[in-house]
């Protein structure tokens, strides 16, 4: 199974030198480029000092730190997109389900090696929980995902909001805030380029489980089947509302699951609004239809947005352009895949051949 | 005199496929044009090419003389040509009239008036005698009146050169002859129609010339009034076939299917299945004959799951499904050719093997606790491929790289495997080409002669006539009228089916 798995990534890399996603990386990093020249900045300088500043020192602990949260969202919305299912409530899933866990982390006594899992699972549990509404508003009331997901962000907004204002607040400083997560409770850092959080693992190990879903399980054939044509799928015999509620609340686990590491491992205190301002979830809905829901290259798309992100703020700090060039080029790089797919994917509708791979950005 | 359509030496390549090879046609004005071939020798692409859908690869294509280079439909639509598809190009939310007037909207002080629009559409129906009721949205309807609705559209635009791919496949003998009539008339006012089939009968009674495919090259130019049924046989396959399969005389035994007093509601509030109540027996073939549209698709839908019934129960070998959810009838012994294989029948993402698996993917010995045994998933699809012989490269392909006739055979291959005591096939030879039918009617007959028992629904009444031991007629939601076919006429049948046996009874 481990062979099947490098096979993949070998044969991944292959395709990444042909594929639209390199074009457009070229194209953005040229647009870039030039972007610094005519603003009078050293364009290579700058370059080297992103490079160096994403993938060097604290840089590389930072980059891989925020791959964390960006992979782990992007995996998160991908499980229900990959079923054509537009969950874009990654968001609220995530704010909830951190919360949760941070509670446990805070009010249960108990050594670390116990209510650091245990935050986590409650965390996933919650979120879980908080997808399932608007899964089965749409099963049960018809009531689209696409709208509930999106309007439940703003609800989980707000009871967090009240919760760390009133009841959890600690009233010790003046932000909106809980108390601290006690020591003992902490996601532990690994002793790896300068401590990244254990999450990481979790992260890959959740990238390699989906992987193997996807490609060898009867839930991994049926979502899929189903995300590519309802209809037959029904016809197929898949129970596509049973599927639609499971999909949701595996997407909400993650998203609880992330939202606790992003508190217990990361801000040590839920601050209200905080989770919301990162924007992890919208990086990785983006990462997620940029690596067109398939969980290895969400890792890659992932930790290379990350290392944008990270890189931009060195660059910003030693060559004295802004860290919103990071930005731009990550904009840069999203509509050009966006573009060259949607040319693929209509090229092929005409033609009735060619690979079956483009579909996903296009559907969404 | 100017030819009206002229084609030189048209090719067109696709990766590992000579889809057109330098394809000369002549179309002259006025005339009857029939083409034909069997589905693959490219029919479909030669006229999508006329149809400016997408660039030949060589070759010249002139309009009343003028060389013409299609670069969109809307530059063919602009010369006067006017296409009805063999799958529909319409919006499936918007009405009937919305649909035909699209692009070309009559307005009033600016505005788009919807009124005048669905008046112009009810005259033009009533015109050629094409029953459709604008305001219908066509998502409600079925196959056969949707094609009325695209030939509505041409007729709307006023082409002067009308190409029908594969009209009559949803037709009854009754409609043919209409559209023929329509045809006919559209010819007398200085119109050309280039009439896509593969029925040497239709060939034989409309066309005034006929250009027959083969393997992508144009074998043969005729003219109708000198050639025979034979002789364009003889072009299109090389050799004779018989598509005569009698039933021989069967026992009836086990009652595998009872349906009882099944209502079922349609798209309106209105009951598309009324009251229906028939067996079907192992070892049987029963035929539901009638004009699409008058419940056949809510009816299958309702046994298979797929829709819900209101009234009534079915049993399946004494098992009540009257409520049971499409895995569970699956499980109690039914399987389902249905009639639409582009959108329900297959996935067209999805590759030729996933396509193969949809319904065998919960069996044990496909898979353990949830995980596939990847060995009896690719032993299953090489196995159904050889067996049915689907023409594929590698299962890994997408299923929308196959032919219309290699996709039923995907399906076809998929349901029988489940070896299931009820199949049930709608349209199961819906514009495929004689080889193709040829191999679905053989499959279906091994499957009634091993003591399946088969429902089938077809628009075809001699694919009904040949192959059913009994046949149903259904007429708005009821079963009118059931026939021995050894016993039955096809004028008969048409009467039952377009309702006026019932009429006259009545009057």
């Amino acid at each position: 199974m481990l062979r099947r798995f490098l096979d993949e990534l070998r044969s991944m890399s292959h395709r990444a030198v042909v594929s639209p996603v390199t074009f457009s990386l070229l194209f953005a990093f040229a647009l870039a480029a030039a972007i610094v020249a005519v603003t009078g900045g050293d364009p290579l300088a700058a370059g080297a000092e992103m490079f160096t500043g994403a993938v060097t020192g604290s840089g590389l602990r930072n980059t891989l730190g925020r791959a964390i949260p960006i992979v782990g969202m992007a995996l998160a919305v991908s499980i229900a997109f990959r079923s054509g299912i537009i969950n874009l409530g990654g968001e609220g899933q995530m704010v909830i389900g951190g919360l949760a866990g941070t509670i446990v982390s805070i009010y249960v006594p108990g050594p670390g090696a116990v209510i650091v899992p245990l935050a986590m699972l409650t965390g996933a549990a919650v979120g879980a929980l908080w997808a399932m509404l608007p899964a089965y508003g749409q099963t049960r009331l018809r009531l689209p995902i696409l709208i509930t997901s999106l309007l439940l962000n703003y609800v989980a907004r707000a009871i967090t909001g009240y919760l760390v204002r009133f009841p959890l607040s600690d009233v010790s400083v003046t932000l909106a805030t809980t108390r601290q997560v006690p020591e003992s409770a902490r996601m532990p850092k690994m002793p790896i380029f300068g401590g990244v959080s254990l999450s990481l693992i979790l992260v890959i190990l959740l990238v390699a489980l989906l992987w193997m879903v996807y490609t060898r399980t009867v839930v991994g054939y049926e979502t899929q089947m189903a995300g590519f044509n309802m209809r037959s799928a029904r016809y197929g015999g898949i129970d596509v509302e049973q599927r639609t509620v499971q999909v949701m609340m595996v997407g909400g686990a993650i998203g609880g699951l992330i939202g606790t590491h992003l508190i217990i491992g990361e801000a040590l205190r839920f601050i209200d609004g905080e989770l919301v301002l990162s924007g992890f979830a919208w990086t990785g809905l983006l990462v997620a239809l940029l690596a067109v829901n398939r969980p290895i290259p969400i890792f890659i798309t992932g930790l290379f947005f990350s290392g944008l992100q990270i890189g931009g703020l060195a660059m910003q700090r030693n060559a004295g352009v802004s860290w919103r060039l990071s930005q731009v080029l990550q904009a840069v790089v999203i509509v050009a895949v966006a573009c060259r797919l949607s040319i693929r994917r209509s090229g092929r509708r005409r033609t009735e051949a060619g690979e079956a791979e483009s579909a996903g950005v296009g559907e969404i | 005199m100017t030819l009206e359509l002229e084609l030189r030496g048209i090719t067109k390549r696709y990766p590992g496929v000579l889809a057109n090879d330098a394809v000369d046609l002549a179309v002259h004005p006025a005339e009857i044009h029939a083409i034909v071939g069997e589905n693959g020798a490219g029919k479909t692409t030669l006229m999508s090419l006329l149809y400016g859908l997408f660039p030949p690869d060589e070759g010249e294509i002139f309009v009343r003389g003028e060389p013409v280079r299609f670069s969109s439909a809307l530059d063919a639509i602009a010369a006067g040509l006017g296409m009805v598809h063999q799958s529909f190009k319409l919006f499936p939310t918007l009405s009937v009239a919305d649909n035909v007037v699209f692009r070309q909207e009559p307005t009033r002080r600016g505005l788009i008036d919807r009124a005048a629009g669905a008046a112009r559409v009810r005259e033009l129906a009533e015109q050629y005698g094409l029953a459709v009721d604008p305001e219908a949205i066509v998502e409600d309807l079925p196959v056969g009146v949707l094609q009325r609705v695209e030939i509505l559209k041409a007729l709307y635009r006023d082409v002067r050169v009308l190409i029908l791919d594969e009209p009559t496949a949803v037709l009854t003998p009754q409609e043919r002859d209409k559209l023929f009539a329509v045809i006919r008339r559209l010819r007398d006012s200085r119109r050309t129609i280039l009439f896509i089939t593969h029925k040497l009968g239709e060939v034989m009674a409309i066309s005034d010339r006929v250009t027959v495919l083969r393997h992508g090259r144009a074998v043969a130019h005729l003219v109708t009034a000198e050639t025979n049924p034979a002789e364009i046989t003889r072009h299109m396959t090389g050799r004779a076939v018989d598509l005569d399969r009698r039933a021989p005389d069967h026992d009836p035994e086990q009652v595998v299917l009872d349906v009882e007093n099944l209502t079922v509601t349609g798209g309106h509030g209105r009951n598309a299945v009324h009251d229906a109540s028939f067996q079907v027996r192992a070892g049987e073939i029963v035929g539901i004959a009638g004009v699409a549209g008058n419940g056949q698709s809510e009816l299958i839908e309702a046994l298979c799951g797929l829709r819900e019934t209101d009234a009534g129960t079915v049993s399946l070998l004494g098992r009540d499904i009257t409520y049971a959810d499409v895995a569970e009838r699956r499980g109690a012994g039914l399987a389902y050719i249905p009639e639409d294989r582009y959108g329900v029948g297959t996935t067209r993402q999805a590759t030729v093997a996933e396509n193969l698996l949809m319904g065998h993917h919960q069996e044990p010995k496909i898979q353990r606790r949830g995980w596939f045994d990847r060995g009896a998933v690719a032993r299953l699809t090489a196995r159904l491929v050889e067996v049915f012989g689907i023409k594929v490269g590698s299962v890994a392909d997408p299923v929308a790289t196959l032919s219309g006739g290699n996709l039923q055979k995907v399906v076809v291959a998929r349901e029988m495997e489940h070896g299931t005591p009820l199949l049930i096939a709608e349209q199961p030879t819906r514009g495929l080409d004689i080889g193709a039918i040829e191999f679905v009617h053989g499959q279906l007959v091994e499957y009634r002669d091993q003591g399946g028992a088969v429902l089938m629904v077809s628009a075809e009444l001699s694919e009904i006539l040949a192959l059913s031991t009994r046949i149903m007629v259904v007429f708005e939601g009821q079963i009118v009228a059931t026939f021995d076919p050894r016993r039955v006429a096809e004028p008969e049948i048409g009467l039952y089916m377009t309702g006026a046996h019932q009429g006259a009874a009545v009057a």
